[in-house]
C-alpha cells in the first residue's frame, strides 16, 4: 500500500490532503484563539444580537402637544393619537417654544401642533390641519409617528365623513376603495427579523476569516523561530494543503452553521419557513467559498493578532455590500460588482428568501451557483497567493536563515520597531501549543 | 530630569509609529476609505424606483389609472405584470421584485357601485429601507385613486365646488414636518452614526494593539524604564502621536462628510471640530481602560474588538434606545461613541443650543480620565509580562 502511495500521484495528493486535514484539525482544536473564532464566536454573537434587536421596533415614541385650538375636537385628535401603539402624548405645553425645549431636553421626539380654529374648520367643513414636527435623529422614530399619524387621520377623517353624509346627497360610499397592506418575509415588520438572518450569515463567514488568518499568523511566527520551517506543517503541494485545510474548516463549521441559521432563529422565533435541507444546501458552497477567500486574505495575516485589525472592518463593509440596509437595487456598478465577490451577498439573499419568504433553492439557483463560483474563484485566489506568493516567502526566508540563524527574528523585530532583542526568546511564547514539539 | 524622560517617550512612540506601516493603514488609510465607501453607497439618499410587480385582474379604466399613477410615483417603479397572485409571489421569491400591488377583479365595478373592494399590496418586509418605501408608493397611490373616484362622482351632484368635495373627503389633513432631513434621506440618518463609529472602532483597535505588542513582545519593561519608570509619561509619549494623526484623520472625514458630501451641519463648525479630538481621547480612554482591566494581549484586544463592533447595534443607531431592553440600553452608555452620536445629532443636524449638548462633552472628558485609577493594573503587568497566546 505504501508504495502504492509513493508511486501513484492521484493516492499520494489524496494522502496529503487527508494529512493537511487531520493537521489542521489538530491545530484548530489546540488553540485557544482560534476555538473562540470557530466556535464561541458563532455561539454567542447570534444570541447576543437576537436580545439587542429583540425589541423589533420602537413602540409608545414620545411626543409632546401644542394645543392652539382647546376644542373638542382637538383633544379627540390628541387622545386618539395617544392610544396608538407607536406614539404616546407626554405632555401639553403652552407654546412652540415651550415644545422645542421639551425636545432639546429629549423628553419628547415629536411635536403635534394644532392650529387656532381647527375644531372650528372641521365643522364648518373646510379643511383642518394639524402639523407633526419629528426628531430625524433616529429614522424609526420618524417612521413609527408618521405610521400614527396617518393612522388617526384616516379613522378621524372617516368618522367625520358619516357626520357630514347628509350633506350630500348621494350614496357616499360610492368611489371608495379600501386598501390592506400585507407584510411578506417579515411579519411582525421588525428591524430584527429583517437584519439578523443576514448577521447569522454573516458571523459564519467572518469568524471563518478570523480563524484562518489567526492560524496562519501562528505558523508564520514559527517560521520565524524555526528559520523558516513551520516545524508542524505537513509538507504537501499547494493544491493538497489548500483543499485539507478548507476540508478541515468545512468540517468544523457544520456544527455551527446549524446552530446560527437554525437553532437559533427557532430559540428567537425570527422567521424561519425555509425548506431545511434547501438550505443546508446552499451553505455547502458558501462554507468552501469562504474558507478559501481565507486562505487568499492570510496574506494580511503577519502575526496571530493584527489579524483583528485587518478583517474585523471588513464585517461592516460587507454587511452593506450584502444589501440588507440598502438595497442592492440603488447600488452604483461599482459597489455591486464589489458585492458579487463576496460570498456573504449571495448567502445573504439567497438565505433570507428562503427562511423569510419560504423560496425554495430553484428559486435561489443563480445565487447557488454564484457561491460555486465564488468557490472557483476563490480557489484560484488562495492557489496564487500559497504558490507565488506564501511559498516564494518561505523560501525567501529559509535562505536568509541559512546565513544567519537570528536574521529572521531580528528582521521581524525590525519591522515591529523594537530594538532590543528579549533574553529568551523561547517558542513557547510563540504560538506552538505545549506538547506539540515532544511529539514531533 | 523629567523633560528628558517626556521627549524620550514621545521619540520612541514616533519611531515605532513610523516604523510600523500597520499603524498608517489602520490610523489613516482605513478610515478614509471606508468613510468614502459608506458616502458613496448612499449618495443618492434616499431608495428610489423600487422594483415591483403588479397584479391587474380588473383591466379596467380604474385599474390602468392605479398603475399609471403607481408607475409615476418617484419610490417605485413597476418591472413586471403577473397574470396572477402566485406568480407574482414566486417573482417575490426569486428577488425579482420587492412587492407587487394586488388588483382585484371587478374592481372598478364595485368602486362605482359603492360595494368598497380592497386593493391590498404585498410588501417583502426582509428588506427594510426598500420595504419602507414601496409603502408609502402604494398607500399614496390608493388614496389618489380613491380621492379621484369620490372627487368626479360628487362633482357630478353640482352641489360643491372641487375645494369643497377635497374639504368633504379630506376634513383633516396632517402636514409631518421630518425636521432637519426633508428629503428623508437614509444617508444623512446613518452616516452620521456608522462613519464615526468606524472611526472609533480602529482608534479602539490601534490603541489596543500598541499597548498589547509591548507586552507581547516583552519590550514593556524597556518601554517604561525609557520613560523614567513613569506609567504616565509611557503611555503619553506612546499615545500622543496617535492621539494627534487620528484627530487629523477624523477632522479629515468631517471634511468629507459635511463638506464633499454635504451631510447636514446646522451649528457652529467649532462644536464637531472640538468634538472630534474628544471622540479620540476617550475612545484612547476607554481602549486603555480595557487593557486595565484584562492587562494582556489577547483579552485586551478581544474585548475592544467585541465591544466596538456590538456598539453598532447597542448605541442605539438604528433601533432607538428606549424600545431596547434595560441592560443593552446601559450598555450602549459604558461606550464613548455613544455620547459623540449624540451630541453630533444635537449640534450637526438639529443644530440646537451649546448648551444642551453639556453633557455629552462632559461625558467625553470623563472617560480621558477614567483609566487613570487602574493604570497601576498595567504597569504591573508591564513589569511582569505574560504573554498567553
Amino acid at each position: 500500500m505504501t508504495t502504492d502511495r509513493r508511486h501513484n500521484p492521484l493516492l499520494r495528493w489524496l494522502h496529503d490532503i487527508y494529512l493537511v486535514w487531520k493537521r489542521e484539525f489538530w491545530f484548530s482544536f489546540h488553540d485557544e484563539g482560534v476555538i473562540i473564532f470557530f466556535l464561541v464566536l458563532c455561539l454567542v454573537y447570534p444570541v447576543l444580537y437576537a436580545l439587542i434587536y429583540n425589541t423589533e421596533t420602537a413602540h409608545d415614541v414620545t411626543v409632546v402637544v401644542v394645543d392652539d385650538d382647546r376644542s373638542a375636537d382637538s383633544r379627540q385628535f390628541s387622545r386618539m393619537l395617544d392610544a396608538t401603539p407607536e406614539a404616546c402624548v407626554v405632555q401639553y405645553v403652552p407654546t412652540i417654544a415651550d415644545a422645542q425645549r421639551c425636545m432639546h431636553e429629549k423628553e419628547c421626539y415629536g411635536i403635534v401642533h394644532f392650529d387656532k380654529g381647527f375644531g372650528q374648520r372641521v365643522h364648518r367643513g373646510e379643511q383642518a390641519h394639524v402639523t407633526l414636527y419629528c426628531d430625524m435623529g433616529v429614522m424609526i422614530r420618524y417612521k413609527q409617528l408618521m405610521m400614527a399619524m396617518t393612522a388617526v387621520q384616516q379613522t378621524f377623517n372617516s368618522q367625520l365623513l358619516q357626520q357630514r353624509l347628509s350633506v350630500v346627497p348621494v350614496s357616499m360610499n360610492s368611489g371608495s376603495i379600501g386598501n390592506e397592506q400585507v407584510a411578506l418575509g417579515n411579519t411582525s415588520m421588525g428591524l430584527g427579523s429583517a437584519v439578523l438572518p443576514a448577521i447569522f450569515i454573516l458571523v459564519l463567514q467572518q469568524s471563518m476569516l478570523l480563524g484562518i488568518c489567526m492560524l496562519h499568523g501562528g505558523s508564520r511566527e514559527r517560521r520565524l523561530h524555526n528559520q523558516g520551517v513551520d516545524p508542524l506543517e505537513i509538507p504537501a503541494g499547494v493544491s493538497a494543503s489548500i483543499l485539507g485545510k478548507s476540508l478541515c474548516y468545512w468540517m468544523i463549521y457544520i456544527i455551527p452553521t446549524i446552530y446560527t441559521l437554525v437553532i437559533a432563529p427557532k430559540f428567537f422565533d425570527f422567521p424561519q419557513v425555509g425548506d431545511l435541507r434547501g438550505i443546508l444546501v446552499l451553505v455547502l458552497p458558501f462554507l468552501l467559498a469562504s474558507s478559501f477567500m481565507g486562505q487568499a486574505l492570510k496574506i494580511f495575516a503577519n502575526d496571530r493578532e493584527s489579524t483583528f485589525i485587518a478583517l474585523v472592518f471588513t464585517s461592516l463593509i460587507f454587511v452593506f455590500l450584502s444589501g440588507i440596509s440598502w438595497p442592492r437595487c440603488s447600488m452604483s456598478p461599482l459597489w455591486l460588482i464589489a458585492g458579487n465577490f463576496v460570498p456573504s451577498t449571495w448567502a445573504v439573499n439567497a438565505y433570507v428568501q428562503m427562511q423569510s419568504n419560504g423560496a425554495t433553492l430553484a428559486q435561489q439557483s443563480t445565487a447557488y451557483w454564484m457561491l460555486w463560483v465564488l468557490t472557483g474563484v476563490m480557489f484560484v485566489l488562495a492557489y496564487a497567493v500559497e504558490r507565488f506568493i506564501c511559498r516564494r516567502r518561505y523560501r525567501r526566508m529559509q535562505h536568509y536563515a541559512k546565513r544567519d540563524a537570528m536574521a529572521l527574528i531580528r528582521e521581524e523585530y525590525r519591522r515591529q520597531a523594537i530594538d532590543v532583542l528579549p533574553e529568551n526568546i523561547n517558542q513557547a511564547d510563540f504560538g506552538i501549543p505545549g506538547g506539540m514539539l515532544d511529539e514531533q | 530630569m523629567l523633560r528628558l524622560f517626556f521627549n524620550e517617550s514621545i521619540k520612541r512612540g514616533l519611531v515605532q509609529l513610523v516604523r510600523r506601516q500597520l499603524y498608517w493603514i489602520v490610523m489613516m488609510v482605513l478610515p478614509i476609505v471606508c468613510t468614502v465607501f459608506f458616502l458613496d453607497l448612499m449618495k443618492g439618499g434616499v431608495v428610489e424606483r423600487v422594483p415591483v410587480g403588479i397584479v391587474d385582474l380588473d383591466n379596467s379604466a380604474v385599474s390602468r389609472r392605479i398603475e399609471r399613477n403607481l408607475d409615476a410615483m418617484q419610490q417605485v417603479s413597476i418591472r413586471q405584470h403577473y397574470t396572477d397572485y402566485h406568480e407574482a409571489l414566486q417573482a417575490v421569491q426569486r428577488g425579482d421584485i420587492y412587492g407587487f400591488i394586488f388588483l382585484p377583479e371587478r374592481l372598478e365595478h364595485k368602486a362605482l357601485s359603492g360595494q368598497e373592494p380592497v386593493v391590498s399590496y404585498y410588501v417583502n418586509y426582509a428588506y427594510f429601507s426598500p420595504a419602507s418605501m414601496q409603502y408609502k408608493g402604494y398607500k399614496t397611490t390608493t388614496l389618489l385613486a380613491n380621492g379621484a373616484i369620490a372627487k368626479t362622482t360628487i362633482e357630478a351632484t353640482g352641489l360643491l365646488s372641487e375645494q369643497g368635495v377635497m374639504n368633504l373627503l379630506q376634513p383633516v389633513l396632517t402636514q409631518i414636518h421630518s425636521l432637519n432631513n426633508p428629503w428623508l434621506s437614509y444617508g444623512y440618518y446613518l452616516n452620521l452614526s456608522f462613519i464615526p463609529c468606524m472611526l472609533a472602532l480602529f482608534i479602539l483597535l490601534a490603541t489596543a494593539f500598541s499597548i498589547g505588542t509591548e507586552l507581547k513582545y516583552g519590550t514593556c519593561r524597556e518601554w517604561i524604564a525609557s520613560a523614567g519608570q513613569s506609567m504616565e509619561f509611557a503611555l503619553f509619549g506612546k499615545l500622543a502621536p496617535h492621539t494627534f494623526i487620528f484627530t487629523c484623520t477624523g477632522w479629515m472625514i468631517q471634511f468629507l462628510m459635511y463638506r464633499v458630501y454635504d451631510l447636514p451641519l446646522n451649528c457652529n463648525p467649532w462644536h464637531m471640530l472640538l468634538a472630534m479630538p474628544l471622540l479620540v481621547l476617550a475612545n484612547q480612554g476607554f481602549a486603555l481602560l480595557m487593557m486595565c482591566i484584562a492587562p494582556n494581549f489577547r483579552f485586551g484586544t478581544t474585548l475592544c474588538t467585541l465591544l466596538g463592533m456590538l456598539s453598532f447595534s447597542f448605541c442605539g443607531f438604528s433601533l432607538p434606545e428606549e424600545a431596547m431592553y434595560g441592560w443593552v440600553r446601559a450598555l450602549g452608555y459604558v461606550m464613548p461613541i455613544k455620547y459623540y452620536f449624540l451630541l453630533s445629532i444635537d449640534q450637526a443636524l438639529n443644530g440646537i443650543p451649546f448648551y444642551y449638548s453639556r453633557y455629552y462633552y462632559a461625558a467625553l472628558i470623563v472617560f480621558i480620565a477614567l483609566p487613570w485609577p487602574l493604570l497601576w493594573r498595567l504597569k504591573r503587568e508591564c513589569l511582569h509580562p505574560v504573554y498567553v497566546p
